[in-house]
Parts: C-alpha cells; structure tokens; sequence
C-alpha cells in the first residue's frame, strides 16, 4: 500500500501548500510512469531499431522473398476467417446465453471455458482428434459408409483452413464475452415492443438487438481481429506438417530456425503486425475519447431480456462439447494411454505418463516456474493497476499525464505477443537490464503484458464503485490516504481478488511470449510442452497439457469464488 | 461578520464551447443559517456546493469560514475536503456498505482522531437525534431509503462540523418519506441551528426549509432572500416561473386599454401606464373561471375557449386557449362540479385578482414591475 500513498502523496498540513500540491502530485505520478514506460515502450524501440539497422536492409531481404506475398496472404485469411466464425458464433451464443431458461442459466458460463483451456491445450486436443491418420474423430468418421474407402482424413487438421476454424473456435469465446455484457444492457421491454409492433423472432434480432449491440460488437470484432492477426500458437503447432506459413511464425522463425539467430529479419517481419496494432490502439483511444467510456449501465425499473429457448441451451451445449469437451477428453485420453493411436485402448491406461512428467526435473521445474512466477506477477500488478487506475480515474489535473498513461497501458494489448516477444529478448538480453536467462525476465514480461488487464479490471471496480463513497470520506475528515485504506480497498476487495485470479489464470496459460523469451533451462509449462511436443512424445506431452489445464482451472475456480460470475467480464 | 463568505467564486467547465457552471458569485452566510440554492438541473447550484464542499476546485474567487481561508485563487489556497471540518449529505445517501451504521456514524470522529467513550456518546447522540439508535449494529443494506437518508444525516452532525452541505438529499426518497424527512429536518435544523447549504430543485423544499432561498441561474443568484418573498414578489420572470407562476400572459397597451393576444382585459392590470408592452405571470391556482363575466365579480377577467378539462379529485385543470395563447387555470370548490362539465370548444371567461397577477417588462431578464406604484387601466364595466 506504500504505493498508492506514493501517487496520492501526504497530506500537508498547512493550507498554503494544498494548490501546489498537484505538482508534487505530477512528480510522484511521473515517477510511476515511468518504469511501465520504459517496461512497454523500450521493447518496441528496441524492435523498430533493430529493424532499422543496416539502413533497413532486413526489410528489402525479407520481403522479397518468393514466399512472402503467400504468408502475408495466409495471415490475413487466418486474422479474416477465424474472425468473421468467432463473430456469428459468438453472436448466437451471446444471444443463446439471454434466452436460456432460469434452471439452467449457469450454462452461460460454458462459451468462456476456452479463455480458461489453455489455447496450446486445446490445440494439441484438436490435433489427436482431427490429425489425418490417427485423429481420433478422422477414425469415427471414415466408419460412415461414403468415407469409408479413405485410409487418411476426411479432415487435416495441419490445414490453413482447420488452423483458421480451431482459432476462430477460440476466439468466439472472446466475442461471446464482450457481447453478452452488451446483451444483459438490453432492456426486454424494447423486445417485448419489438414484437407487439409485429415482428417476429427473426425480425427482433435483426433489427432492434444486432443494431443496438453494435458498439460491443465493433469492440470485440477489433479485439478478436488482433488477436487473430497475432496469432501464433495454432499455426505454430499446426502449420508446420503441411508448410502453413504466417507473419508470426516466420517471426518465430527468423530467431529459432536459422543460424545464426537472425533478429533484425524478424523485427522486419513484425512491423506490418505492430503498425496494425498501433493503428487499432491509436484509433480505438480517437474514436472512444478518454472519459465517458466505462460509464455502466443502471437504473429502475430495468428487466434483462428473459425468454427461455431449447434451441438455445442445445447451441451453447454443443459449442462447448467442440470447443472445450472433446479437445480436453482426447487429451485425456491420449494422456493416460502408453501410445497415441486410432484407437482408445481403455484396458491399457496408465498414469505411467503422468509418473514421468513428475519425474523430470525439467518438467516439475517448468510447472513451479509458472505458478511461482504467475503468482509474483499477479502480486506487481495488483498495486500498479489501483495506482494506474486511481490516476486515469481520478486525477482530474493531469490531462497529458492521463493520456500518456492510458496509451503506455493499452499498448500491450494492441501489439501481438509474439512482435513483444521480439522486443522483449531484445530489451533484455543487454545492457542495461540483462536478465536473459534468469526467471527475473519471465516475471517483467508477465507484468508487462498484464498492465493492461490489471488495469481495466481495477478501473471497472472503481467506476462501478463511483464517487459517493469516496467523496462522503473526504468530507468527513479523512485524507487520500486514509480513504483508501478504509474506503475503497475493502470495497473494491472482491473485485480485485478475481482480477488476481484472473490474471493468474491468463499467465499460466501464456505460451507466445514465453517461448521467445524463455532459456533452456528457465521454462514455464506452455514451453515445455512445445519441448516436448516438437520431440514427438505426445503421450507426456498430454499429460502436461492436462496438468496446465487443471493449473488454470484452479485458478479459475478461485476467481469465480471471489468475483463471482461476472469476473470475466471485466477482461 | 458573516459566518462563510465566498466573494467573486467563478468555475468554468472544459468543452466546446466552455460552459460557465458558476459566475461571479457573491454571498454570505451567518452563523446558524440555512441557505437553500434552488433552480433546475444545470444551474450550478450543485457545482457551487461542491466547491464549498473542496470536491471541486473553483477557478477564481474566495471562500472563507469563521475568518478561515477555504479557497483563495489569488494566493494558491485550496483546502481540501477533509480540512475544511464540513459534513455532507448526499442523494445517494453513499453508506458505506462494508461498516455498520455505527462505523458510518463514527467515521468522521474516527478520522478526525477523536475516540474513547466520548466518541461513541457522541454517535448515540447523533443516532438519537434522527431515530435510527435501535439501527446501529445493523449494515446500510438492511436499512430502507428513508432510515439510510437519516443515517447519512447523523454522519454529517456527528463531529459538530463548522457547516452542512445537502447535496439534493430527499430527491432520491419517495413523496411521503420526503415529507417526514423534510419535516425532521426542519425541527432539527430548529433545536440545533446548524450553518447548512441545502441544494435542491424542489421549490416546496426550499420554502420549506430555508432561511433564506437562492434561486440559480446559469451559475448566479437570479434571486436571494427570504422564502415569503421569493414566493410572493419573483424578481425575475424566470424565477415566477421556477415558482409556479407558469400562466405567461404576453400583454399590450391599446387605446388605453389592455390586450391578451388581441383580447381584451376588463379590470385592473397592475402595471405601470407607461408601459406599451408587458407581461403578467399568474399561478393557474390564482386564475378562475365562470361561465359569464358576472360571475367574477371584482377579478379582472377576459375571455377564453375551452381545450380540455381534467378532473383531479379536489380540482379540475382547464386548458384553455385564448387566440393562440394557451392557459392553465385550476379550479375548486364550488366550480369543480361546473368545470367537469365543460367541453372543448365552449367559450368561458377567467379571471384573477389583480394582485396576484406579476407583472415584467418583455426584455430578456426584466425585474418585477413595483407593483404599489400602479397606475390602473379601467375598462367598461
């Protein structure tokens, strides 16, 4: 708590000093600025000079190749396609989630399992399911009597077109969220009057509910578009059977794959995904303006849409039975077996696979690495998100500040892990922060890529809170300090504790920017499971993926216990 | 001397164009005084509050209690609210829900570092005064509207603070609380005379509770003083109108006689003769209506047509036109059982007493015209 004394500063005593008290409030929220400044800006220069270097001569080179044109092409199918599936999907599933009936509302927690699944766990279920020969669901299907002439597929899960339909499965999940806070906003009494002035269910979805859910879904399209953009882990894992090349992979493999280490190829290759970054952060800030934007939904007299529908629970059913279920029991499955093969060998379980995991040094280390590490960064950002929060929120003085504080959060979630991940091995493997190597780089990349989330959650607390409370405090003789310790921290205590959850939720799963920063021997559990993926011992390698998933669920647990059910939609 | 006194206090608001929330103001305050700051949403009644509250910081000007420098633009002082030993009461009521009401109540003492048995007389004390003793082990949560409002009140007095800030603090209750807790207030601002600013837009309030009413316009005073006279003589037409005096009757002098939108007004016009162009603001509960001129005897009249009638229990409110002019006049007693009757269409006649009816001059923001210096138009009968 030193921390928010720092920003808030000491009460002076004597009256004379109270105006020139906002510049001793400038110099202490500089001096918190500054740190996440050089935390997220740093990499980024790095990258851009890194790119520079040699008048830019990685840019000529790279994008010259023969291949390039392919790749820039297959990124945008993949950022498009999973986009446009995560956007109808999630729009149905959102609307499902409003109409399901009161026994079973607890469904409309199902669409956010895949944030929970790790991506690399689900993947790496996909793949025992849908790879050509020994996928398990490819097996069931070549029983149907019109494939059952094929030896291989129907389906290749190592396909452009299945990368983008396992990603766009994911990203739905991001869709669903945003959207079903726009949908719980909607009033059922503009519904009902939808439908008393005589349309019918198709014509109310259309044109009263799709127009006003319209700015969630052009924030959450924007989200899922970068995330889409940026993704890694699917093409990574999948792309490589059949040749499947995208910018980030090629990032990837500008620095794993040639010899020597070729770094300025791949800050060339992530410039066009860190402009486009730029661009929708830079744009998103212009079109929302700096203040009004989390102002929350109240009043009386306000009935969240109830109509309950059949079609509904089987839609959100069936979505999670393909996006999380399945993957999860074909891991399982290929976990406890001693090999993978078309068929589930039940009489031949065995926990042997699990026994190994716990028996490597390297396996065990990789697993307490990322809780430990999770943990220590939850830990930071915690008191960094109720300062930066308290500033954006509260300091009513400080427009440049704001402003500069609010880009310098939003950055992170803009630019793709991977293009930080370049920045971020640049940045730290020299002077005057070297800390490759060490577990020390792990937890500052964690904490960079979390100040965006600690951030929004502590701010939506905080305006959800509003400024009643806080005033009455000060007007009853209590300074900054004493307001928040008495007042806002224990109201906001449930709010944050699931935002810390949450964030160990998410960091336990981080695979991008681990994999770039991480050393032989400091690995974190989605490192290690590509280890031992590209080795090709898939049994392990899903039993590590189990032990992930169960890590993040705990966590997960935890913070719907403290948050409740609406924790994840503060994200 | 004056009690609070702010001298020259002007804030603006950023934007385009920048709005002016308050203008130059100038008042004081005695010791044991309750001001009310009346006017319509956006008046800069509240932002005025804040500022004495030190939640908002002024532009420009002075605030100073009991010779103490609050606020002074000139010299860099601005005091914040916890130094200012004020109490507030809030719309909101803004309990804190994690403390029991007892917590709520002792906090100012808390953080004004006083504590022992004295401290929790006090809170029993300030429980006492607005009845919620029996509630003070209880959390806000458990508390209806009416009792949260009167735990919010004792949160303000319990310290003893030099002022009270009611920020709109009844708005928030339903009609028949709000008169209990009005009523409560009362008696208490009578037993205890406390310095209180009360900020509200509801003019029965204001009458109710004030010493002394200011009514707000774009960030000044259109009006201050005692209630009896701001109900009685409006200065402005804008506060006649904030008041109740909605009948707005565009009149003009014509061959020494006086026309309402081209009809003609028999009787006294309290207006000075002078005066070609001028407007009459009357209460539709001052205006009557009969069905023939003879039934007014002694009011000034002119006749109208009806456009509807509606029946409301004790009264009935004709809305009647005169040329293009529309009118509202309520009628009771004995002429309820006749208004009910009347159908659009039908030609009657209303009336006023002259006294009743304000008159102004047509330029924008015209005082009231004295109306003892009247010259009188008189016209047939």
């Amino acid at each position: 708590m030193s921390a928010a004394a720092a920003v808030t500063a000491p009460v002076g005593t004597r009256a004379r000093v109270a105006l020139r008290r906002i510049g001793a409030h400038r110099v202490l929220a500089t001096l918190f600025i500054v740190p996440l400044a050089f935390l997220v800006v740093m990499p980024i220069y790095r990258l851009q000079s890194e790119a520079f270097s040699n008048s830019g001569e990685a840019y000529r080179t790279e994008f010259a190749r023969d291949r390039m044109l392919e790749t820039i092409w297959s990124t945008v199918g993949l950022a498009l396609g999973s986009l446009a599936i995560a956007m109808v999907l999630g729009t149905l599933l959102a609307w499902s989630a409003t109409r399901l009936p009161p026994r079973l509302r607890f469904l409309r927690i199902l669409p956010i399992l895949p944030i929970v699944l790790p991506f690399v766990a689900s993947v790496l279920g996909w793949t025992f399911l849908l790879s050509p020969r020994p996928g398990y669901l490819n097996s069931l299907l070549r029983q149907l009597p019109w494939w059952d002439h094929l030896t291989e597929g129907p389906v290749n899960v190592y396909s452009l077109p299945w990368i983008i339909i396992i990603t766009g499965l994911s990203l739905t999940a991001f869709v669903y969220l945003f959207l079903s806070a726009g949908f719980q906003n909607i009033n059922s009494e503009l519904i009902e009057s939808a439908h008393v002035n005589g349309s019918g269910g198709l014509g109310v979805f259309f044109r009263v509910i799709l127009p006003m859910i319209r700015p969630s879904m052009l924030y959450g399209g924007a989200v899922a578009l970068l995330i889409g953009l940026g993704q890694f882990t699917a093409p990574l894992l999948l792309g490589r059977q059949s040749d499947v090349r995208v910018l980030t992979t090629e990032i990837y493999y500008a620095l794993y794959n040639r010899s020597p280490q070729d770094p300025a190829a791949a800050a060339a290759i992530a410039s066009p995904l860190l402009i486009f970054g730029l661009a929708v952060v830079l744009g998103q800030k212009y079109l929302l303006g700096d203040t009004s934007r989390f102002v929350t939904h109240g009043g009386k007299g306000f009935k969240p849409v109830r109509r309950s529908s059949r079609t509904a629970v089987a839609f959100i059913c069936t979505y999670a039975l393909f996006a999380t279920v399945l993957p999860l029991v074909a891991l399982a499955i290929v976990a406890l077996s001693p090999f993978w093969t078309r068929n589930v060998m039940v009489d031949k379980f065995t926990l042997e696979n699990f026994q190994e995991l716990f028996a490597t040094p390297a396996m065990t280390g990789a697993i307490t690495n990322s809780i430990v590490i999770s943990l220590a960064a939850v830990a930071i950002c915690l008191p960094i998100g109720f300062i930066a929060s308290s500033i954006l929120l509260r300091a009513k003085g400080m427009r440049t500040t704001r402003g500069i504080l609010d880009l310098i959060i939003a950055l992170p979630l803009g630019v793709p892990a991977v293009v930080l991940g370049v920045g971020f091995l640049l940045t730290y493997t020299q002077e005057p922060f070297f800390l490759y190597g060490s577990k020390w780089v792990i937890l500052v990349v964690y904490v960079t890529i979390m100040l965006p989330f600690t951030t929004r959650m502590h701010m939506s607390g905080m305006t959800a809170l509003g400024d009643a409370y806080i005033e009455a405090s000060r007007v009853s003789g209590a300074g900054i300090v004493r307001t928040n310790l008495r007042i806002v921290l224990p109201l906001l205590r449930s709010s944050v504790g699931g935002a810390a959850a949450l964030m160990f939720v998410l960091l336990t799963h981080e695979f991008t920017a681990s994999l770039l920063v991480r050393a032989p021997d400091t690995q974190v559990m989605g490192t290690i499971l590509y280890d031992t993926y590209t080795n090709g011992n898939y049994p392990v390698v899903a039993a590590i993926a189990i032990v992930m998933t169960g890590v993040t669920f705990a966590g997960a647990a935890v913070a719907l216990s403290i948050g409740g059910a609406d924790v994840f939609e503060d994200l | 001397m004056p009690h609070l006194e702010v001298k020259g206090l002007h804030k603006q608001f950023a934007g385009k164009p920048p709005t002016t929330a308050i203008d130059q103001l100038e008042f004081s305050i005695e010791e044991g005084e309750l001001v009310v700051l009346l006017g319509p949403s956006g008046c800069g009644k509240t932002t005025t509050l804040r500022c004495l509250a030190g939640l908002e910081t002024a532009d420009a000007g002075q605030i100073s209690l009991g010779g103490r420098t609050w606020f002074d633009s000139s010299q860099r002082i601005a005091l914040p609210p916890e130094k200012r030993n004020i109490g507030m009461v809030f719309q909101s009521y803004a309990l804190w829900p994690h403390m029991t009401v007892r917590k709520n109540i002792g906090y100012p003492l808390r953080s004004r570092r006083k504590k022992g048995p004295e401290a929790a007389q006090w809170i029993e004390e300030a429980a006492a005064l607005v009845n919620v003793e029996a509630l003070l082990d209880r959390y806000p949560a458990q508390l209806s509207g009416g009792q949260q409002q009167r735990v919010s009140l004792a949160r303000s007095l319990v310290s003893r603070p030099d002022m009270i800030l009611f920020d709109e603090p009844l708005s928030n209750l339903d009609a028949k609380l709000r008169d209990d807790v009005r009523a409560q207030l009362h008696e208490l601002h009578g037993r205890l005379g406390f310095t209180a600013v009360f900020v509200t837009h509801d003019q029965s309030e204001a009458l109710a509770l004030a010493d002394r009413v200011a009514v707000m316009r774009a960030g000044r005073f259109e009006q201050i003083g005692d209630p009896f006279e701001v109900f009685e003589r409006p200065a402005t037409e804008y506060v006649a109108d904030f008041l109740g005096l909605s009948n707005r009757l565009p009149a003009e002098r014509v061959d020494g006689g006086v026309r309402v939108a081209g009809a003609e007004v028999v009787g006294d016009v309290l207006a000075p003769t002078d005066l070609g162009d001028f407007v009459l603001r009357i209460r539709p509960e001052d205006l009557h209506a009969a069905p023939t001129r003879a039934d007014l005897r002694g009011l000034t009249t002119l006749p109208a047509t009806v456009v509807d009638a509606v029946y409301g229990g004790r009264h009935v409110d004709l809305y009647l036109s005169v040329a293009e002019l529309r009118i509202h006049a309520r009628v009771d007693g004995s002429s309820v059982e006749w208004a009910r009757s009347l159908t659009a269409g039908r030609g009657v006649v209303v009336g006023f007493d002259p006294e009743n009816a304000k008159a102004y001059g047509t330029a924008e923001g015209s005082r009231l015209l004295d109306g003892r210096r009247l010259a009188t138009a008189r016209n047939g009968a």
